[in-house]
């Protein structure tokens, strides 16, 4: 059995830091081996840390990547019905029976295992990622409870596959929809939140090797301060790491007012969001290091909105 | 062992009060669970143990925040850094260690089912987004000011919601059949359809020797629409509000897709209420705090909409329903902001306003002005006809 402190000094070998709560999940979900569903906000780590945990684990990541209208066919197998023709036509004439043609067709060569059934099938324990369930149908997500459940799969020309060794599963998902009592009473849950200012400098300073410890805290706080702004896409940890990079590749050793309004697009990802730091350009102003004066945040003012009634916005 | 005996006492009893005291929901698969769990921690050690329990016995995000206070709250309910020894014992019957006892014991499946038989909602019973609406930090603090303020006065009195006539729920059922959302993004299989089912068809032949006799098609279904109604029960809105809480039900009684809220200076959240009015039970509702007969603030009430509810209940086949007079007292730009943000990710904003029945008037006020470039139905609604009417205005095929 994998202890928790293992579990985060070999995550944080990998450049994942993660602290007790996390780790102590993970031994859960690892000893129980029950699923552990994550949630919070975009951009933490969730997806990350499923990748990290099968290196750690040194096996494989089966990702099953959710979206609307996503159906169990999708999930689990499908045969390979040009295959499948294409072998009926060729052995026409050898002379086998039809039960033996039948059970040349139904076999497990024109089976196309897909995410979950290639979860149960493995020889090593693999772990198992169900990105963004939230994002699937509620059908679909009755389907996998009964998956997660039982831990065996049925097709009827083959029978009853069950799982060698029952897969290390991590959800996540972003709350774009509330998931089902009955799937979360399944899981074991871990709310993943932003990371503190320390937490965060640490992510940095392992996700991002040389780069500097000032401009590590300022990336920090000024991720922590526009966290606190009513923003419509608030910054995760990825679009800190996205910005340390940038500032890295451009030689910049620490933060100043001209180079936040070059580089704020590696953070804020909607139009109206400038408007609001714009706004809130005092608080900022004490974080970064020289401020001259007034920086115009470029782009469009709120007042010129013509993305109303004409251009679609994606869903957040 | 503080507070009770042994380990399962204190695990089972620590389960009774979050069920108890934070409305969590853990069943006996979880209650087992914890129990493995401390397996694998070190118990001696306080930290390890919460972080345990937490992921088991917490299942939503509500539950997450609330676990470590709870934890607080059962295992060291003395001052901070008080030995635990020290502590007086707490009652039996507080933990109910006897029916925990009795829950650890019994036969996993009949607890199990216990559980997932569903609760009879009762106008009391507070579901989780309304337990989180009442203790929201962000309701006008109850402070002696505040009691006396014309505008964050604390409700009186207590609105009815009652089952509706056949007239509403026919007016309310054309209105929902005229919002059309458009098709789903998902290929279903169907008898007839737009789209050549090539799988299926080649599946389908391997009855006939390969011969593809029977053609499959595919279709995309049509999307149901979902309904937020949003009702302005300020004391402005003292007559027409009772109506919009009507057409609130009628909707509520012909669609499974209602979500329901009232609001004044504070946000309320009504679907559960309106749901049993729909089944034909009357009731009238319970403490509204800021979320009726007080003054307007519609600007941070939808705003705190938008924070609380947004995610799980915008989305391209929802259309918001505001029934308000738009006096609104807060600032003109956190409305418009809120409003722009719902437009933005709804099908469809309706603003029904019961002035607009009054004659002369015209919508002028500062929260109508600057809302209006965001709606796009604005209208009044009065009676079933009027709301026969609203739908009979929306164009078949298209959103509103």
């Amino acid at each position: 059995m994998i202890d928790a402190a293992v579990i985060r000094d070999r995550f944080r070998d990998r450049g994942f830091i993660v602290d007790e709560a996390f780790a102590t999940a993970l031994q859960l979900a690892l000893a129980l081996e029950k699923p552990l569903l994550i949630e919070g906000p975009a951009g933490v780590g969730k997806t990350e840390s499923a990748k990290v945990l099968s290196d750690v684990l040194d096996t494989r990541l089966i990702r099953l990547q959710c979206y609307e209208g996503l159906d169990s066919l999708s999930a689990l197998y499908e045969w390979n019905y040009p295959r499948q023709m294409l072998h009926a036509r060729l052995t026409e004439a050898d002379g086998s029976t039809l039960e033996q043609r039948e059970a040349q067709i139904f076999s497990e060569k024109f089976l196309l295992k897909r995410p979950l059934l290639e979860a149960i099938t493995q020889e090593q324990r693999p772990v198992l990622l169900v990105d963004e369930v939230d994002r699937a149908d509620e059908a679909f997500e009755a389907f996998l409870l009964e998956v997660l459940g039982e831990w065996q799969v049925t097709i009827p020309e083959l029978g009853t596959i069950r799982a060698q060794h029952r897969p290390a599963v991590i959800l996540t998902s972003n709350r774009t929809r509330e998931l089902s009592d009955a799937l979360r009473r399944r899981c074991l849950f871990l709310w993943l939140p932003y990371p503190s200012l320390e937490r965060e400098i640490e992510i940095l300073h392992a996700r991002v090797p040389g780069l500097s410890g000032r401009l590590a805290q300022q990336i920090a706080q000024l991720m922590q301060l526009l966290r606190g702004l009513p923003l419509q896409k608030a910054p995760g940890v990825a679009e800190s790491l996205d910005w340390a990079l940038a500032l890295m590749s451009l030689h910049r050793d620490h933060l100043d007012a001209a180079t936040v309004e070059q580089t704020i697009g590696c953070v804020l990802k909607v139009h109206e969001d400038r408007a609001v730091l714009d706004a809130h350009r005092q608080q900022m102003m004490p974080i970064v290091a020289d401020s001259p004066g007034r920086v115009e945040l470029g782009g469009y003012g709120l007042d010129t909105d013509f993305g109303i009634g004409s251009v679609t916005t994606p869903r957040r | 062992m503080y507070p009770f005996g042994s380990i399962p006492e204190n695990l089972a009893a620590f389960c009774a009060f979050l069920r108890r005291e934070h409305r969590f929901t853990i069943d006996v698969r979880q209650l087992r669970d914890a129990a493995r769990a401390l397996d694998v921690v070190t118990v001696t050690d306080e930290r390890a143990v919460r972080d345990a329990l937490r992921p088991v016995l917490a299942s939503t995000f509500r539950d997450a925040s609330a676990f470590d206070t709870a934890f607080v709250q059962f295992f060291f309910p003395g001052p901070a850094g008080a030995p635990q020894v020290a502590l007086p014992r707490p009652h039996r019957d507080v933990g109910g260690p006897t029916d925990a006892e009795k829950e650890l014991k019994s036969e996993p499946g009949e607890r199990a089912r216990d559980h997932e038989r569903p609760e009879i909602p009762t106008p009391g019973a507070l579901s989780s987004l309304e337990t989180a609406a009442q203790t929201d930090t962000s309701a006008p603090p109850a402070t002696a000011l505040g009691r006396y303020s014309p505008i964050d006065a604390e409700a009186q009195s207590r609105p009815e919601l009652t089952p509706v006539d056949r007239a509403w729920r026919d007016a309310a059922r054309v209105l929902v059949r005229r919002v059309h959302l458009g098709l789903a993004r998902r290929w279903r299989p169907a008898p007839s359809g737009q789209r050549f089912d090539l799988r299926r068809t080649l599946r389908a032949s391997l009855h006939t020797v390969g011969e593809p006799l029977v053609v499959r098609w595919l279709r995309r279904r049509k999307q149901s629409p979902r309904f937020v109604v949003i009702v302005d029960g300020s004391r402005s809105m003292a007559d027409a509000a009772a109506t919009a809480l009507d057409m609130t039900v009628a909707i509520a009684s012909v669609s499974m897709h209602v979500e329901a809220f009232t609001f004044s200076t504070g946000l309320q959240r009504i679907t559960e209420q309106v749901r049993l009015a729909a089944a034909g039970q009357p009731l009238r509702l319970g403490r509204m705090r800021y979320a009726w007969g007080g003054g307007t603030a519609i600007g941070p009430c939808l705003r705190e909409f938008l924070r609380r509810f947004g995610d799980r209940l915008l989305g391209r086949e929802t259309t918001v329903i505001i029934a308000s007079d738009g006096l609104d007292v807060g600032d003109v730009i956190v409305l418009r902001d809120a409003i722009r943000e719902i437009r933005r990710r709804s099908a469809a904003v309706i603003w029904l306003n019961p002035l607009l029945d009054t004659a002369g008037y015209e919508p002028t006020a500062s929260g109508m002005t600057i809302a209006r470039p965001y709606i796009t139905t604005f209208a009044s609604v009065c009676d079933p006809p009027a709301l026969a009417r609203l739908a009979r205005t929306m164009r078949p095929g298209v959103s509103p």
